[in-house]
C-alpha cells in the first residue's frame, strides 16, 4: 500500500509526459486521479500509521552501508495527507486554472512528479531517501516555476530557486555525511538511538548543516529570496509548493530530528532565533508589497518561521499543527487569490484590483476566511496553531522570542488586511491591458474552480479543532509516538497562562487590523484611494521594496566574485599564462632548431670535418683516462 | 699468450693510422667526389689493416672476419656511391661538393 | 574473445573504408552494428578468463596479455561500446553531411578504429601493450579533426603533441618499470618488486602519473582540452570526453594503486590539491564560458578533478577508502554517460543552429521539445541530481572522504556542486528557455533514430543512479583482480 501511495504520482507523471500530446485537456483529469487516489490509499493506512512504530517497508541497499526503506509514523502521515490531500484539490483547481495553456499535460507531469518527490521525501525512512526527495523537490519546483519558460523572468526566477536549493542539499548532504561516519548508519532509528555518543561539537555540525538544508528550502533569513520571486510560477504552483508542501520541508525535517535538536540546546537556540528573525522580517516585508501574490509570499515566508520557531525550541506538535493550519488557509489564500487573477485575466497588482468583494463574492469570502485565519483570530485554525507556537517560546523560556511571535503577529493582521481592503474594497480601479500571467480562454466550468477552494474553507476554519484539550488533544494523543518523551525544555516556568497569552495575541491582531483600517479601509481612506496609494509607493523606503538588500549582498558576496574569478581563469589564467607557457616551451623548442638548423649548411666536408672532431674527441678522452678494464 | 709476429706489432698500427690520415686528410681537403670516394677508401683498408694486424698478433680469428665483411660493404659503398656521383652529376652538370649543397638547413 | 574485441573493430574500420562511395548509409549502419556487437561481446564476457600471447622476453619480459575482468575494465568497456555505438547513431558530423567533404564512411572509419584502440587500453593487462594503444587511440582523435579543417586542424596538433608527450613518458617510465621489475606483466611480479620502493619507483610513478595527468586533464595540463572538446566533431567529443580521458583516471587505479600503492601514497597530498584545484577551477571557468562545448568541456575539468582526489583518499592505516573507490568507480561510468549524452545533444543543436555562442541561442524549447527534454536530463545528471547516477557518485566519494578523516575536504569538495548547479542551469536556460528567436535557422526537432541514440544513456543514467550497486561491487572486487594486488585491510563502516 505504501508502495501505490508512493508511485502512483510517479506513474502519473510518466504518463502524462510521454502520452502529453495525445491527453491534452484530459492530462488535469489524469494527473488529478493520481493524486486523489494515493490520497484515498493514504487513509486506508490511517491506524496503522498511527501505531509505534508505524509501517515500514524496506527498499534494498546498496554498498558502503546504506540502507533504504519507505516508512509511515504519524509524522510523515500528517504531511502525506496534506500533501495528497491538499495537493489533490489543487490539481483539481489547475484543470480550470489552466485550461487552455498550450502544455497543460506537462502542467500536470511537473504536479504530479512533484507529489512523488515530495512523498519521497516524507516517507524515507533515512537521511539518502530523505536527502533525494529533497534534490527531486527542488527540481519539481524549478520547472514549474520556470514553466512559462519564454519568459525571462520566470526563467531567472527558476534559476534562483534552484541554485538556493542546491546550496540547502549541499549542507544536508554535508549532514548525512556527518550522521553517517559518526554512526554507521543512514536509518533515522539508528542515528537517533545514538544520538548520545556524538561528541558536541559533532552533533552541533550536523544540526548547523541540516539546518542550512532547512532555510534554503524553507526560504529562511538569509537563504529566502528565492520565494518572492518563486511567484513567477502559475497560482496553483505557488499554492501547492511554494505554501503548502515544499517549503514547510524544513519543518519536517527539524521535527523529524527532534532527537537531534533535544540534544543540543544551542542548536535549538539558532534555529528558533532564526525563525523568528525569519517571521518578523517576512512580515515587514509583507507591509510593502503591491503584488498579490508577493504579500502572500512574504506572509508565507513568516508563518513558516512561525514553525521553525515552534519546532526549533521543541514546541514541535506546535510546529506541526501550524504547517497543518498553514497549508489549508494559505493554499486557500493562493487559491481565492488565483480566482481573481484568472478573473482579471492575469492582473496582479493590487492598486488596479479594487471593489472585487462585489464582482467575485466567492473569491472574497475565500480571501476573508483566509485572512481570518492567518490573523489568528479566534474560532479559526490559525488561532490554535500559532497561539500554540507562540505560547511555547515562552514555556522554553524564551520571552524575546515570545516578543517577535507576538510583533509578528500584529504585524500580520495589518498586512493581510491592507491586502483585502486595497483589494476588495472601494472603488473598482481594474485597467484593460494586463502584464501578468497569460490568459487563457477557458471552457472548463466556474465549478472546478470553486469547489476545491469550498472544500479547503472547511480545513481552514476547522483544522485547528483537532487542538482542543490541551495535552489529550486528538492531535496531542496521534502525534504522541513521534515525539514521546521529547518535549519542551520547560526551563522557565511561564509567567503567564495559556488564555493570557492568547488574550495578549489576540491585542496585537486587533491593533494590526485597526491601523490597517484607518489607513485602507475607513470611508475616508476609500475615497481617494489612487492617489494615497500612489504617494504611498512613491515614499516607500527602498530597504523593504528591495527586501533589505539580501539580494544584492548574495550577488556581490558571491555572485560577483565567481564570475570575476571565471573570467579571470577563462580569458587570462587558461589563455595568456598556463597556454602562454606552454606555448613558450614550444617556442623554445622553435629557437633551439633554428640554432642547431645552422648547422646543417650542406657542406659534406664541412660534416667531415665535425665527424673527425668527435673522433679527436674521443680519443683524446681515452688517451687521457685511459681504457677502463 | 706470446705474439708471434716477427715484425712488431706497432709498426702496423703505425702505418695503418698514417694510411687513415691520409685519407682523412683526401676527404677533408678535396672537393671532387670520386677523390673523396678513393681517401674513403683508403680510410676503409687503413681500418682493414689494423684489424688484421690486431688478429694476427692475438690469435684471434674475428679480426679477419671482420676485415673480409669490410671489404663487402666497402665494394657495395663504393657502387652506391658511384650510382650517386653519377646522378648528381647528370642532375646539376657539376661535381663540386661544395656547390651541392641543397641538404642546407 | 577479449583479443576479438580489439581487432574486429580495427578490421572493421579499414573495410568500412573499402565500400564503395554511394554506400555511406551502409557503412554508417555498419558502424553501429560492429559497436553493438562489441557491446553485447564485451557484456558476455563478464569475468571471462584472460588471454595472452607471447612478445618479448628481453630486456623484460612482455606478453600480449589482455582480460575483462568483472571490475573497472568491465564496466569502462562497456561504456566505451555503448557511447560509441550511441556516437555512430546519433549521425555524422557536419562535414559528412555537407558535400567535398571527407565521406562518411571516413567518419565511421575513424570511429571504429578510436573503438579498437581504445578497448585495447582498458583490456591490456601488460604495461607494454597498454603504452602501444595508449598512443595508438591519439590517431584517429587527430584524424577526426584534421578531417574537419579550419581552426580544427590546429587544434588537432595541438592535441596530438600534448598527449603524445605524455605518452612518450608513459613509454619510458613502462621501459624503466620493465627493466626495473623484469616483466611488464600487470599481474606478474611487477607490483612486489613495486611495494618496496625506492628512488627508481618514485621517477617511473612519476612518468606515469604525469601522462595519466596530461590525459585525464587535470589542472594545469588541461590547456588541450576546452579547444579539443570544442572543435572536435561531436561524436567524437562523445566517445573522448567520455571514455579517452577516463584513461589517465583508469591508470591510477590499476597501475598506481594495483602496482604502486606507496607511491601513490606518497604522491596524495600533491594530487588532491590538483584534483581541488581543477574543481573549483573548471566550475568557475564553466560558469562564464561564452560557448556551450567549452561549457561542458570545463565541467568536465571540474568533475574529472573531484574523481581523482577520490583515487587519493588514503584511511589513516594507510589503506585506499574503499568507499570513495567505489564511488571513483561510478562516477567514472557516470560521467561518461552524461558526458556523452551532453556532446551528443550539443551536437545535434550546433548542426541545426550553426553556432555553439550561448549568446546567441535561445527560446529552443519551444519548437524543440524532444531536444529540450534530452539536454536537461543530460544537464540535471550532470549538476547531481538525486537519483541519477552523478549523484550515487558523488555521495559514495564524498562519503569516503569524510569516512576518512578529511572532514574539511568533504566540506570544500562539497562547494563547487553548488556552482555546478548555476552554470548547467545557465547552459540549458540559455539554449532552451526565453522567448523565441527570430534570428536562429527554424530546424525540426529531434527525429526517432536521434532519440535512440539518446535513449539508453539516459535509461542507464537512471539505472546507475538507482542502484550504483553492481558498478561499485564489482569496482571493489577488481582492485584486487587486474593487478593481482589484494587491497588488504578494507576499512568497513561500524
Amino acid at each position: 500500500m505504501l508502495y501505490t501511495i508512493w508511485l502512483l504520482p510517479l506513474l502519473g507523471a510518466v504518463v502524462l509526459w510521454v502520452l502529453g500530446p495525445q491527453l491534452r485537456e484530459r492530462g488535469g483529469i489524469l494527473g488529478s486521479a493520481a493524486v486523489g487516489l494515493s490520497f484515498f490509499a493514504t487513509l486506508t493506512l490511517y491506524r496503522a500509521a498511527g501505531t509505534t512504530p508505524g509501517v515500514h517497508v524496506p527498499l534494498g541497499s546498496w554498498i558502503g552501508g546504506f540502507t533504504f526503506g519507505l516508512m509511515m509514523d504519524p509524522l510523515s502521515l500528517i504531511w502525506v495527507l496534506v500533501i495528497t490531500g491538499v495537493g489533490g484539490l489543487i490539481h483539481v483547481y489547475s484543470i480550470g486554472y489552466m485550461a487552455g495553456d498550450r502544455a497543460v499535460a506537462r502542467f500536470f507531469a511537473y504536479m504530479n512528479f512533484f507529489v512523488f518527490a515530495m512523498l519521497t521525501l516524507v516517507l524515507s525512512d533515512n537521511f539518502v531517501g530523505l536527502l533525494v526527495g529533497w534534490g527531486l523537490v527542488g527540481l519539481a519546483s524549478y520547472f514549474l516555476i520556470g514553466f512559462w519558460f519564454e519568459r525571462p523572468s520566470a526563467v531567472a526566477a527558476a534559476r534562483k530557486a534552484f541554485v538556493i536549493n542546491v546550496v540547502g542539499d549541499v549542507g544536508l548532504m554535508f549532514a548525512v555525511f556527518v550522521l553517517f561516519s559518526h554512526t554507521g548508519s543512514i536509518a533515522y532509528t539508528d542515528v537517533f538511538a545514538r544520538v548520545r555518543d556524538l561528541a558536541p561539537p559533532v552533533l552541533l555540525t550536523a544540526c548547523i548543516a541540516i539546518f542550512i538544508g532547512c532555510a534554503a528550502k524553507s526560504a529562511q533569513v538569509p537563504l529566502h529570496t528565492w520565494l518572492p520571486d518563486a511567484l513567477e510560477g502559475p497560482t496553483p504552483v505557488s499554492a501547492l509548493i511554494h505554501a503548502a508542501t515544499m517549503v514547510t520541508a524544513g519543518v519536517y525535517l527539524v521535527a523529524r530530528c527532534a532527537p537531534l535538536w533535544d540534544s543540543s540546546s544551542a542548536a535549538r537556540e539558532l534555529v528558533g532565533t532564526i525563525g523568528a528573525v525569519t517571521a518578523l522580517a517576512g512580515a515587514i516585508l509583507g507591509i510593502a508589497q503591491w503584488d498579490i501574490k508577493r504579500v502572500l509570499a512574504y506572509s508565507t515566508m513568516s508563518q513558516i518561521g512561525y514553525m521553525i520557531m515552534g519546532v526549533g525550541v521543541g514546541a514541535y506538535e506546535a510546529g506541526v499543527l501550524h504547517f497543518f493550519t498553514h497549508a489549508f488557509f494559505k493554499a486557500q489564500l493562493f487559491l481565492a487569490a488565483g480566482l481573481a487573477i484568472h478573473a482579471l485575466a492575469g492582473e496582479q497588482d493590487i492598486r488596479n484590483m479594487g471593489g472585487l468583494a462585489r464582482r467575485m463574492p466567492f473569491a472574497f469570502w475565500g480571501m476573508l476566511i483566509g485572512t481570518l485565519s492567518i490573523c489568528g483570530v479566534p474560532f479559526f485554525a490559525g488561532f490554535y496553531s500559532k497561539d500554540a507556537v507562540i505560547y511555547g517560546e515562552l514555556l522554553d523560556g524564551h520571552p524575546w522570542l515570545y516578543v517577535l511571535g507576538v510583533a509578528t503577529a500584529g504585524i500580520t493582521a495589518y498586512y493581510m488586511f491592507r491586502m483585502l481592503f486595497i483589494a476588495f474594497f472601494g472603488r473598482d480601479r481594474t485597467q484593460t491591458e494586463h502584464h501578468g500571467e497569460p490568459a487563457h480562454a477557458s471552457n472548463v466550468p466556474d465549478w472546478v474552480m470553486q469547489v476545491p477552494v469550498a472544500i479547503l474553507m472547511v480545513g481552514t476554519i476547522a483544522a485547528g479543532y483537532l487542538d482542543i484539550g490541551g495535552d489529550n488533544s486528538i492531535w496531542s494523543r496521534f502525534l504522541a509516538p513521534d515525539f514521546a518523551g521529547e518535549n519542551l525544555l520547560r526551563t522557565g516556568a511561564p509567567q503567564i497562562s495559556d488564555m493570557v497569552s492568547s488574550a495578549v495575541v489576540l491585542v496585537a491582531v486587533v491593533l494590526g487590523f485597526g491601523l490597517a483600517y484607518l489607513r485602507y479601509g475607513a470611508p475616508a481612506a476609500l475615497t481617494n484611494a489612487p492617489e494615497r496609494l500612489d504617494r504611498e509607493a512613491r515614499t516607500m523606503p527602498p530597504v523593504l521594496t528591495h527586501g533589505y538588500f539580501v539580494d544584492d549582498l548574495i550577488w556581490a558576496l558571491f555572485v560577483r566574485p565567481a564570475q570575476a574569478l571565471g573570467m579571470a581563469f577563462g580569458r587570462f589564467l587558461d589563455p595568456v599564462l598556463i597556454d602562454g607557457a606552454v606555448r613558450d616551451t614550444s617556442f623554445l623548442a622553435g629557437v633551439l632548431g633554428w640554432i642547431t638548423r645552422r648547422l646543417e649548411n650542406g657542406l659534406v666536408r664541412a660534416y667531415a670535418v665535425t665527424i673527425v672532431l668527435g673522433v679527436a674527441c674521443f680519443v683524446a678522452y681515452y688517451a687521457f683516462a685511459g681504457i677502463p678494464r | 699468450m706470446t705474439p708471434v709476429a716477427s715484425v712488431a706489432l706497432v709498426n702496423y698500427i703505425g702505418l695503418s693510422a698514417l694510411i687513415f690520415l691520409i685519407g682523412v686528410a683526401g676527404v677533408l681537403t678535396r672537393r671532387n667526389p670520386l677523390i673523396m670516394l678513393m681517401a674513403i677508401e683508403l680510410m676503409w683498408n687503413a681500418a682493414n689493416l689494423a684489424m688484421l694486424a690486431f688478429a694476427r698478433a692475438w690469435l684471434n680469428n674475428a679480426g679477419q672476419v671482420f676485415a673480409f665483411l669490410v671489404i663487402t660493404v666497402a665494394a657495395a659503398e663504393a657502387a652506391i656511391a658511384l650510382a650517386i656521383v653519377l646522378i648528381t652529376f647528370r642532375r646539376t652538370k657539376n661535381v663540386d661538393v661544395d656547390e651541392i649543397a641543397s641538404l642546407s638547413g | 574473445m577479449i583479443a576479438a574485441l580489439v581487432i574486429v573493430p580495427i578490421l572493421a574500420g579499414f573495410a568500412v573504408l573499402l565500400l564503395p562511395r554511394r554506400a555511406e548509409q551502409t557503412a554508417r549502419w555498419i558502424g553501429v552494428a560492429v559497436a553493438v556487437l562489441a557491446f553485447v561481446a564485451a557484456a558476455a564476457s563478464y569475468n571471462a578468463a584472460d588471454e595472452s600471447a607471447r612478445w618479448l622476453s628481453r630486456p623484460f619480459s612482455a606478453a600480449f596479455h589482455v582480460g575483462l575482468g568483472h571490475g573497472v575494465s568491465y564496466w569502462i568497456v562497456l561504456l566505451l561500446t555503448l557511447v560509441t555505438a550511441c556516437a555512430l547513431l546519433a549521425g555524422s558530423p557536419p562535414w559528412a553531411a555537407r558535400g567535398g567533404g571527407p565521406a562518411e564512411r571516413t567518419f565511421v572509419a575513424h570511429m571504429l578504429l578510436l573503438l579498437g584502440s581504445m578497448v585495447g587500453v582498458f583490456v591490456a593487462r601488460d604495461l607494454l601493450l597498454f603504452a602501444l594503444f595508449w598512443d595508438l587511440m591519439l590517431i584517429p582523435v587527430f584524424l577526426a579533426m584534421v578531417a574537419s579543417r579550419g581552426r580544427a586542424a590546429v587544434t588537432a596538433w595541438r592535441y596530438l603533441i600534448y598527449n603524445v608527450a605524455g605518452g612518450l613518458v608513459l613509454l619510458l617510465a613502462t621501459a624503466a618499470f620493465g627493466i626495473v621489475t623484469g616483466s611488464t606483466d600487470v599481474v606478474g611480479a611487477g607490483s612486489a618488486h613495486a611495494a618496496v620502493g625506492g628512488v627508481a619507483f618514485a621517477w617511473i610513478f612519476g612518468g606515469f602519473a604525469f601522462a595519466f595527468l596530461i590525459k585525464t586533464p587535470v589542472w594545469p595540463l588541461h590547456t588541450w582540452m576546452p579547444d579539443t572538446y570544442a572543435d572536435l566533431p561531436s561524436p567524437f567529443a562523445a566517445v573522448v570526453s567520455a571514455v579517452q580521458s577516463k584513461a589517465g583516471l583508469y591508470g591510477f587505479i590499476v597501475i598506481g594503486l594495483g602496482l604502486m600503492p606507496a607511491q601513490m601514497r606518497a604522491a596524495a597530498s600533491l594530487m588532491i590539491a590538483l584534483g581541488v584545484i581543477s574543481l573549483f577551477y573548471g566550475a568557475l571557468v564553466a560558469l562564464t564560458e561564452a560557448d556551450m562545448k567549452r561549457v561542458v568541456a570545463y565541467s568536465s575539468l571540474s568533475h574529472l578533478g573531484l574523481i581523482l582526489v577520490a583515487l587519493f583518499v588514503f584511511a589513516p592505516t594507510g589503506t585506499p577508502d574503499i568507499v570513495a573507490l567505489q564511488g571513483a568507480v561510478v562516477y567514472i561510468v557516470a560521467h561518461g554517460l552524461f558526458s556523452a549524452a551532453l556532446f551528443l545533444v550539443l551536437g545535434q543543436i550546433e548542426q541545426r543552429e550553426e553556432t555553439r555562442l550561448l549568446a546567441r541561442l535561445g527560446g529552443l524549447g519551444v519548437r524543440n521539445p524532444k531536444l529540450a527534454g534530452g539536454l536537461t536530463i543530460a544537464a540535471l545528471a550532470t549538476l547531481g541530481l538525486p537519483g541519477l547516477a552523478g549523484f550515487a557518485g558523488e555521495l559514495l566519494i564524498i562519503t569516503g572522504i569524510y569516512r576518512a578523516g578529511a572532514s574539511w575536504l568533504a566540506a570544500v569538495i562539497l562547494v563547487p556542486i553548488i556552482i555546478a548547479a548555476a552554470y548547467m542551469l545557465r547552459l540549458l536556460q540559455d539554449v532552451m528557455n526565453g522567448p523565441q528567436r527570430d534570428d536562429l535557422p527554424q530546424r525540426p526537432d529531434l527525429s526517432f533514430v536521434e532519440g535512440l541514440a539518446l535513449a539508453p544513456l539516459v535509461i542507464a543514467l537512471v539505472v546507475l543512479g538507482v542502484d550504483p550497486g553492481p558498478v561499485a561491487n564489482a569496482s571493489a572486487a577488481a582492485l584486487q583482480s587486474p593487478s593481482g594486488v589484494a587491497l588488504s585491510g578494507e576499512h568497513v563502516p561500524r
